[in-house]
């Protein structure tokens, strides 16, 4: 087997002989990361794939509101060269939307859901894209979203508890020697199995 | 046949039910000392089925509910012919004992047949798993089981009990599990397969299946369905007693042969693990049968018994 | 000999009757307390040992089940998404009765370290009546064993009963599950 330093050229190789590199990052030993054209996705995964690169282990996006954009990120393994491959791609915030890569990595139908659920991003050639997975009757925003907010959600929608008095371990009251015997008394009860004495 | 006898049978049966419930709690304790626990007390199971008997449940169906009736009237109905000793016995006349053994094998399939039905109308897949896999288990215990028993049959040319315990006690003979080593060994594992202990637990499976055939039990339902496991293992295990152990001349003798033969049967199986359904099968038709058919060899054509 | 007189007792009147042997009930249930462990939050790490011979659970009674239908304890042991608490309201509604629930963890009581979650309940109580709260993150197997030993003695005491709580007050329990939920049934497109 050869050493991950050369696999890694190798890659590098691959790539930028299959399409031009907008940017390249080397994040490990074991890990590399391209930024590729959005038309140039199919193109790269199928190289990779047919080089060995045949796991698709993960496909998740990245919410930049600054740019207005979205990543796009497939992360595919080899189990004969240990190297992540991360191949990244920017599309548009608004309406986003990529074509399936489920002809390449069938497998992939139920991260391109995820995805969809989470950030709202469309998938067209997936026939079930739109298919609810995780969240079950989601009324809002793609929750994954940064202007999100999950604390005024959360307070909108499920009621918290509302303490009558504060209960933290201040005052004196909480270390009373009645207290304390009665805690004794109970975890007597529990070592003789709730047994009167 | 009067009415004292079946009086004498339904108090064999709730003796059945008291003396393997009992025993089941003291197993539960012995086998939480061995597992380093207190262990619960010994009259647990009493108090569980009691709380059984004492929630509400829900019906599905009235297949579910008669399904349950029938398979507790089935195995109280084979406990009543069960004798525990010799002497002590429901039904006999002028020193004839209605105690065959094959009424033994037809009344434990009523039992079994109710509980297939009752659980398969309760509509859940589990239930419909657990009964297959029971099914197939009892197929497959079965036969060597079986061929054990008729060889002793064919060895005492009588298929009665109580006939079959005499012919041990006589003087020059010695019980069967060493008379017929094989035999004997076959019948053990025959006899867990039957309790369902756990090599051959494929059919209860909590973790697998959800305890399979009892998956959509609960209340009162469950309560009788305890009930019946408890009186149906007091028959399969008085069964290995009586043809195996030689019997029991007096109710103590029986009492020390049964607690043993459980206790052990329960040791065995709780450092064992769990067989999968296949493999329950391969295992009976290879190493049991084989041993079976040999020992019904050496028996019935060398005529050596020890 | 044997006096022929007559003496009338205080009649019992039927709800005393059934109060006396829901009592002798009470005795049974208290001391053979069957769990379904719905184990979906970190609290769930805390029942092996209290299962196991350290503290041995079943010198109680109690023990764990295969299903709902037999358990007489629903054990939510951590936080709650809504996915799982669609799924334990239907659960809890399949158990026979009496039936109690005991919450581990900090999680069902306010929301814990989940408080801010947009996929995690705050307050199970709202949605399913519990009996009884065990408070920590994670409790340690003494607490965990202190809340069943409360439970019993609830039981004696005949303060444990959610499950009539439930029935009584149903609309108030739906509702704030239709709030929170949406919808309660459960659709899942692998079992259909």
């Amino acid at each position: 087997m050869t050493n991950s330093i050369n696999n890694l050229e190798l890659v590098k190789e691959l790539v930028s002989k299959t399409t031009t590199i907008l940017k390249e990052e080397n994040i490990d030993v074991q890990q590399l990361a391209f930024e590729v054209n959005t038309c140039d996705i199919h193109h790269v995964l199928s190289v990779l794939k047919s080089a060995g690169w045949k796991q698709l282990s993960y496909l998740s996006a990245v919410d930049w509101p600054d740019e207005n954009k979205f990543e796009v990120v497939y992360i595919l393994f080899n189990w004969d060269k240990p190297v992540y491959v991360q191949i990244r791609t920017k599309i548009d915030r608004e309406n986003p939307s990529i074509d399936s890569i489920l002809p390449i990595f069938p497998g992939a139908k139920y991260y391109e859901r995820e995805a969809h659920e989470f950030f709202g991003i469309a998938f067209p050639g997936n026939p079930d894209y739109e298919k609810q997975l995780i969240l079950e009757g989601w009324d809002d925003i793609p929750p994954l979203r940064k202007d999100f907010d999950p604390s005024a959600y959360s307070d909108r929608k499920f009621p918290s508890r509302e303490y009558p008095q504060d209960y933290s371990v201040t005052d004196e009251k909480n270390h009373s020697l009645e207290k304390r015997a009665e805690r004794k008394a109970r975890a007597e009860r529990l070592r003789t199995g709730g047994k009167k004495q | 046949m009067t009415i004292v006898n079946f009086l004498i049978g339904v108090g064999i049966a709730l003796f059945g039910f008291v003396l393997q419930t009992s025993i089941g709690g003291i197993n539960r304790k012995i086998v939480g000392r061995m597992q380093k626990r207190h262990g619960p007390r010994w009259y647990q199971e009493f108090i569980d089925i009691f709380k059984l008997l004492s929630k509400r449940a829900v019906s599905h169906g009235w297949i579910f509910d008669f399904g349950v009736i029938m398979a507790l009237g089935g195995i109280i109905g084979t406990a009543m012919f069960m004798p525990l000793t010799n002497q002590i016995l429901a039904f006999s006349n002028n020193g004839v004992n209605y105690d065959n053994f094959f009424i033994f094998v037809y009344l434990l399939a009523v039992g079994m047949l109710g509980m297939a039905m009752s659980a398969s109308g309760s509509g859940n897949p589990w239930a419909s798993i657990g009964v297959m896999r029971a099914l197939t288990t009892m197929l497959a215990y079965e036969v060597p089981f079986l061929i054990v028993v008729l060889t002793i049959i064919n060895l005492t040319n009588q298929s009665s009990l109580t006939g079959i315990m005499e012919y041990q006690q006589m003087a020059g003979n010695n019980w069967f599990i060493i008379a017929m080593p094989l035999g004997g060994i076959v019948g053990f594992i025959s006899l867990m397969g039957m309790l369902g202990k756990k090599p051959f637990e494929t059919y209860i499976a909590p973790a697998e299946i959800a305890s399979g055939p009892m998956v959509e039990y609960g209340g009162k339902q469950l309560g009788m369905l305890f009930i019946l496991h408890e009186i149906s293992v007091f028959i399969e295990v008085s069964l290995f007693v009586h043809l195996f152990l030689g019997g029991a001349t007096n109710i103590f003798e029986f009492l020390i042969k049964y607690f043993a033969v459980y206790t052990f049967a329960n040791l065995i199986s709780n450092v064992n693990g769990r067989f999968k359904i296949d493999q329950v099968v391969t295992f009976f038709y290879k190493w049991p049968l084989l041993m079976a058919v040999t020992q019904a060899v050496i028996v019935i054509y060398f005529g050596w018994v020890i | 000999m044997l006096s022929t007189k007559f003496t009338p007792k205080n009649k019992m009147t039927k709800a005393e009757i059934d109060r006396k042997w829901w009592e002798v009930g009470d005795y049974f249930r208290r001391n053979s307390l069957w769990l379904l462990m719905y184990c979906t939050g970190c609290c769930a790490v805390e029942l092996p040992p209290s299962m196991t011979s350290a503290y041995d659970m079943e010198r109680l009674g109690m023990g764990p089940m295969a299903t709902p239908r037999q358990a007489d304890i629903l054990l939510v042991s951590g936080y709650l998404s809504l996915k799982t608490l669609r799924r334990l309201i239907y659960t809890y509604e399949q158990m026979s009765e009496p039936k109690y629930v005991v919450a581990l963890g900090s999680c069902p009581i306010n929301g814990g370290i989940y408080h801010d979650s947009h996929a995690v309940i705050n307050q199970l109580d709202q949605y399913i009546p519990v009996d009884v709260y065990v408070a920590g993150c994670m409790p340690n197997p003494e607490s965990v064993l202190n809340g069943f030993v409360d439970l019993m003695e609830g039981i004696k005491q005949k303060t444990m009963n959610g499950w009539k709580r439930y029935h009584d007050h149903f609309e108030w329990y739906k509702e704030n599950q239709k709030n929170s939920l949406g919808e309660v049934i459960v659709h899942d497109e692998f079992h259909q």
